[in-house]
């Protein structure tokens, strides 16, 4: 039988063309999706500020959570957005461990020279710097607490020598310093960060964390080894939050971020990876069954010359696996540098931090494989199931024997399909994070299509019923073209399903960030009532920019902002915004629904509507917290909000918040009154602050959304590539068969004009047909979407886009026919 | 009675569609025996259920009511798989046209049958065969490098590997030329006359007919006539009394 799969396939190439390429992109694209899953699991974070530290201890960076189902405790952990601080007396611990060396205590805390970037620029105390080590090249080592030692990278940049002063922006006002010493690694100046040391005193102090470390940076004593000496610590500090980290666990520890990166990593490849499978087994299925009708004479013929159903179905699954081994291999292969190519345009993105290197291992195109010869089996079996059920007497007979109902299992099936496409809607519906909807959102979009391509034939059935009144004007072609598609609604069923899928997904995709986008940003729009904005290009705003801002005549209200996260206790997300209390009623206006958010104390919380909902809180309760840097605290709820996605899901005092976050610093003051002029005034002697309208927060909030949409949109995309080549594919082949049909047509006197016209014709009702599915499917679900994420069904689908996406579609579909259609008039009409 | 049939409809009823509400009767109410070793020619106008008939007889279909032999075997009673199995044994076909399947050569074509029933191709049988249907040297050849009447010789080849019962032919001479024509006829004829199987032959040919043993007669899905030791004229004659030249 294998032998006879491989002398069809030989023989039936481009019948199978279709399938192999299909197949051969599935390939690519899971290869591609595995090694970002691969470098989510295993990428490696290589340390380079504890570099020459043996043993690095570091606070717990994980949430733990222990859950209770019957008798098992399930116990999970979730990463902390913050780091985690030493707590105090920790050094002490240590250094009491028999065969410790030294221990050197590290502190972390955002400082960055006015001007710089102030991403990954850190500052330390200059004892922390033998964890590198950082050795003074130039100039001397920091004396007076208004002295700094900067790195020999962040030197160059800045164009400064020992003696300069500059301006540093630490986490409190900005202050000038002296540079006394330029100091290098002995791997050359840091790539990853910039770093500033100051004396222990000033660096204490500017760390904001008393008697608390970052880290402790742990060298053994003479004659004992680094693990021997990890595990004496790990046994000490048994019991305490600490971790003990060495070796490759030193990275994460020094790259949290990374870290979390890995996280979104492996959900977003294995979201690409899946959603990609899931359509390729939905296109190839198509384009199988499309193969299997172009040959029904040869498969009757078996049939009538001897081939079991079972046998006919084998031969099918086998061709299947040998189109899918060829194609898997080549795909995995062409995966790799398409792996690379996503791993830089992500890096590029920000979405992966440059720190996590990309793995390169031979597993993702080892698990491409059976993945394709999965998927190729799946659709062939699915396809199979109705080309074995083939009566061997239509071997028989001249006519093509074209059944023309949908048979009652298929219906039954695509009616379950819709069925379930309804349920999944009605659970998107209900869902409120970004993470948890966007998967539930494809899989609905997917499952829709099925029971577009289950119920394919009524549905091209019907649009050609609706369209054949305008059709049958154009007096050939169109007349011809409608019945055309009355007769062979099934081959029009095959390429409508691509088409749609294309439609819905890429609406989807796209106007999921819109709709998401919009409403944020029509929150924050509508919630921000202060007239001046002042942003930083540093590190933050610092609390003396809000101290002057409060003494401007006129000014009513001043507003510090900061965002973060935090978890509950039973590991749930929130973002969660800090704000300055007094006075907030003149610059924000969240939307309270119940409360006061003048009742905002320390230990005070507002809550979201979508929060409220799903925790069933009211003003009075309490709610339980982890901050972003592991500190648990029990709030009191005194507002609730309708502004969830302009504000956050959770609103804190500011001063409570900050304390809690690496950079204390504000993201934004919010200042209500006054003129910018004065504004500016008062700001003058605060370097890298500028005064903007009321209106930046929208403004920023769109910029940050569209961060976010581009990386949603690179994964997605290539999802959507994948599928407009799937239904060119599918156009092109059910074209290309039909060589017989227009040579019939040319001898019984129709021009070659009319035949393509004729095509045209019918693949514009095609796209018409999938314009009008897809748009629906992305409708449906985008409302869902909506109305779980923002709270009302207002799905933001962009006119002037979604005519784009329908028209690229419908561009496609004339192209993939006109093409092989004037191929196939090639051949002289005698043939 | 105590001549074994190969071939037996008993009371035989196709209905294609519903019946009752615009279905349309294909057979109605057929019976016929046909014996082993004879050559049977199936004759009537286009729509009159010749092919349905063979499709009845050969097991390719269901029928709607009343039986089908094929030997001993009543078909009836089998299912998909089973009619396949019995199909493969003892049953052959000439189709018209479209009988290889245009991926395989001669050689395999032939050996499909086998191959299908997971059985070893005995190569010294298979060129036996190849030769005694005029094909000897074109074993690699692919059926679109080969003649119509080549193509049906193929056919024959593949119907015989087998050694069936019963080949069944559909107008197996319809899309040929006469003297290639006549070569398939003489082919079958042999099949009866030297191999001792049956043959039972659908065609609207009077040439045709002409070289079975005895030629029935179909009109309107029912058997109206049978004629023993058929002569092209006599059948011709007949054909017309039918309408079918009218």
């Amino acid at each position: 039988m294998l032998g006879y799969a491989l002398q069809t396939l030989r023989a039936r190439k481009a019948a199978f063309a279709g399938a192999f390429l299909a197949l051969l992109c599935a390939a690519a694209l899971v290869t591609a999706c595995g090694a970002l899953l691969e470098t989510g699991l295993r990428g490696e974070i290589r340390t380079e500020r504890y570099a020459a530290t043996p043993v690095v201890v570091a606070g717990d960076q994980n949430v733990h959570h222990e859950e209770r189902k019957g008798d098992k405790t399930k116990h999970k952990a979730k990463p902390l957005a913050e780091r985690v601080w030493l707590p105090e007396g920790t050094a002490q611990l240590v250094a009491d461990v028999p065969g410790v060396g030294a221990v050197v205590p590290e502190l972390t805390f955002p400082a960055a020279l006015v001007g710089q970037d102030p991403e990954n620029s850190l500052g330390h105390a200059w004892s922390s710097a033998a964890l590198t080590p950082f050795r003074v090249e130039e100039g001397g080592a920091p004396r007076a607490d208004g002295d700094i030692v900067i790195d020999r990278g962040l030197a160059g940049r800045a164009g400064l020598a020992p003696g300069d002063r500059v301006t540093v922006q630490s986490t409190g006002d900005p202050a000038v310093y002296t540079v006394t010493g330029i100091a290098t690694t002995p791997r050359g100046a840091p790539a990853e960060q910039s770093a500033v040391f100051f004396t222990d005193a000033e660096a204490r102090r500017l760390a904001g964390h008393p008697g608390q470390d970052t880290v402790l940076g742990v060298f053994p004593a003479d004659g004992v080894g680094a693990g021997q000496l990890a595990d004496r610590v790990a046994e000490a500090l048994a019991g305490t939050p600490a971790r003990v980290h060495t070796g490759d666990g030193r990275g994460p520890v020094e790259f949290p971020a990374a870290e979390q990166a890995r996280v979104r990593l492996i959900s977003m490849g294995g979201a690409i990876g899946g959603t990609g499978l899931l359509v390729a087994v939905l296109v190839v299925a198509g384009t199988f069954a499309l193969t299997a009708q172009q040959r029904r004479r040869e498969l009757a013929l078996l049939r009538a010359v001897a081939a079991t159903p079972r046998q006919v179905r084998r031969l099918i699954g086998r061709e299947a696996l040998l189109v899918g081994l060829a194609a898997g291999l080549l795909g995995a292969l062409a995966g790799l540098p398409l792996a690379g190519l996503l791993h830089d345009r992500f890096t590029a993105l920000g979405a992966v931090p440059e720190t996590l290197a990309p793995v390169r291992s031979p597993f993702p195109p080892a698990a491409a494989l059976p993945a394709t010869l999965l998927t190729a089996w799946v659709a062939a079996r699915v396809s199979a199931r109705r080309a074995a059920r083939i009566r061997p007497a239509v071997a028989l007979t001249e006519a093509a024997g074209i059944r023309r109902g949908v048979p009652l299992g298929r219906l039954i099936a695509g009616l379950a399909a819709v069925a379930g496409g309804a349920v999944l809607l009605a659970v998107l519906s209900g869902l409120r994070t970004e993470p948890a909807a966007t998967p539930v959102t494809y899989l609905t979009v997917l499952l829709l299509c099925v029971a577009v391509a289950l119920l394919g034939p009524l549905l091209a059935r019907a649009a050609f019923a609706v369209l054949g009144a305008p059709l049958r004007l154009s007096r050939v072609p169109g007349h011809l073209a409608a019945h055309n598609a009355r007769a062979h609604s099934r081959r029009l069923a095959a390429v409508i399903t691509p088409l749609t899928l294309l439609v819905a997904l890429t609406g989807t995709v796209v106007f999921s960030q819109t709709t998401l986008g919009d409403a944020a940003e029509r929150q924050a729009a509508d919630g921000v009532l202060a007239d001046w904005t002042v942003t930083s290009e540093g590190p933050g705003v610092p609390p003396g920019a809000a101290q002057r801002l409060r003494e401007v005549p006129g000014v009513a209200a001043v507003t510090e902002v900061v965002h973060g996260t935090v978890r509950t206790p039973g590991l749930d997300k929130y973002t969660v915004q800090g704000v300055t209390p007094d006075g907030i009623g003149a610059t924000l206006d969240p939307g309270v629904t119940a409360g006061s958010l003048s009742r905002l104390t320390a230990d005070g919380v507002a809550v979201s509507e979508q929060v409220a909902d799903s925790r069933g809180l009211a003003p009075g309760d309490e709610l339980a917290l982890v901050f972003g840097d592991g500190t648990p605290a029990t709030l009191t709820v005194v507002a609730v909000y309708e502004r969830g996605l302009g504000f956050g899901d959770l609103t804190l005092a500011h001063e409570r918040l900050a304390a809690h976050l690496d950079n204390p610093l504000a993201d934004s003051v919010l200042v209500a009154g006054a003129e910018a002029d004065r504004l500016t005034d008062a700001l003058a002697d605060l370097p890298g602050l500028a005064v903007r309208d009321g209106g930046h927060t929208a403004e920023v909030r769109a910029t940050r959304q569209a961060a976010n949409a581009e990386v949603a949109f690179l994964g997605m995309g290539l999802v959507l590539a994948f599928t407009a080549i799937a239904s060119v594919n599918t156009l092109a082949m059910s074209t290309a068969d039909r060589a017989a049909e227009f040579a019939l047509l040319r001898r019984i006197g129709t021009t070659r004009r009319q035949v393509l016209r004729m095509l045209r014709l019918e693949s514009l009702t095609v796209a018409a047909t999938a314009a009008v599915l897809g748009t629906a499917i992305c409708l449906a679900t985008l409302t869902a979407f909506s109305s779980g994420m923002t709270g009302e069904a207002a799905p933001s689908l962009v006119p002037g886009a979604h005519l784009a996406i329908l028209a690229a579609a419908a561009a496609l579909a004339m192209a993939a026919t006109a093409v092989p259609g004037r191929l196939a008039l090639r051949a002289a009409p005698a043939n | 009675m105590t001549v074994r049939t190969a071939v037996r409809l008993d009371a035989v009823t196709k209905i294609y569609g519903r019946r009752g509400r615009g279905g349309v009767v294909a057979l109605d109410a057929v019976t016929a025996a046909l014996p082993h070793g004879s050559f049977t020619a199936v004759m009537g106008p286009s729509g009159s259920g010749k092919t349905t008939f063979l499709h009845c007889a050969a097991g390719l279909d269901h029928v709607t009511s009343g039986t089908s032999w094929i030997g001993d075997t009543e078909l009836s009673g089998l299912n998909e798989t089973q009619l396949t199995r019995l199909r493969r044994r003892r049953v052959g076909f000439v189709f018209q046209s479209f009988n290889l399947v245009p991926a395989l050569t001669v050689r395999h074509n032939i050996a499909l049958p086998l191959r299908l029933a997971g059985r070893r191709t005995d190569r010294r049988r298979l060129d036996g065969i190849l030769e005694r249907v005029g094909l000897a040297g074109k074993a690699s050849a692919r059926p679109a490098e080969l003649s119509g009447g080549q193509q049906q010789r193929v056919a024959i080849a593949r119907a015989l590997i087998t050694r069936p019962d019963v080949v069944f032919g559909d107008e197996p001479t319809g899309a040929l030329d006469t003297v290639t024509a006549r070569e398939i006829l003489a082919l079958l004829r042999d099949c009866v006359d030297t191999g001792g199987q049956t043959v039972v032959m659908v065609t609207h040919d009077p040439v045709a007919a002409a070289h079975a043993d005895t030629v029935l007669f179909l009109a309107d899905g029912r058997l109206t006539d049978r004629m023993e030791a058929p002569t092209a004229d006599r059948v011709a004659d007949r054909m017309t009394h039918l309408g079918a030249w009218a």
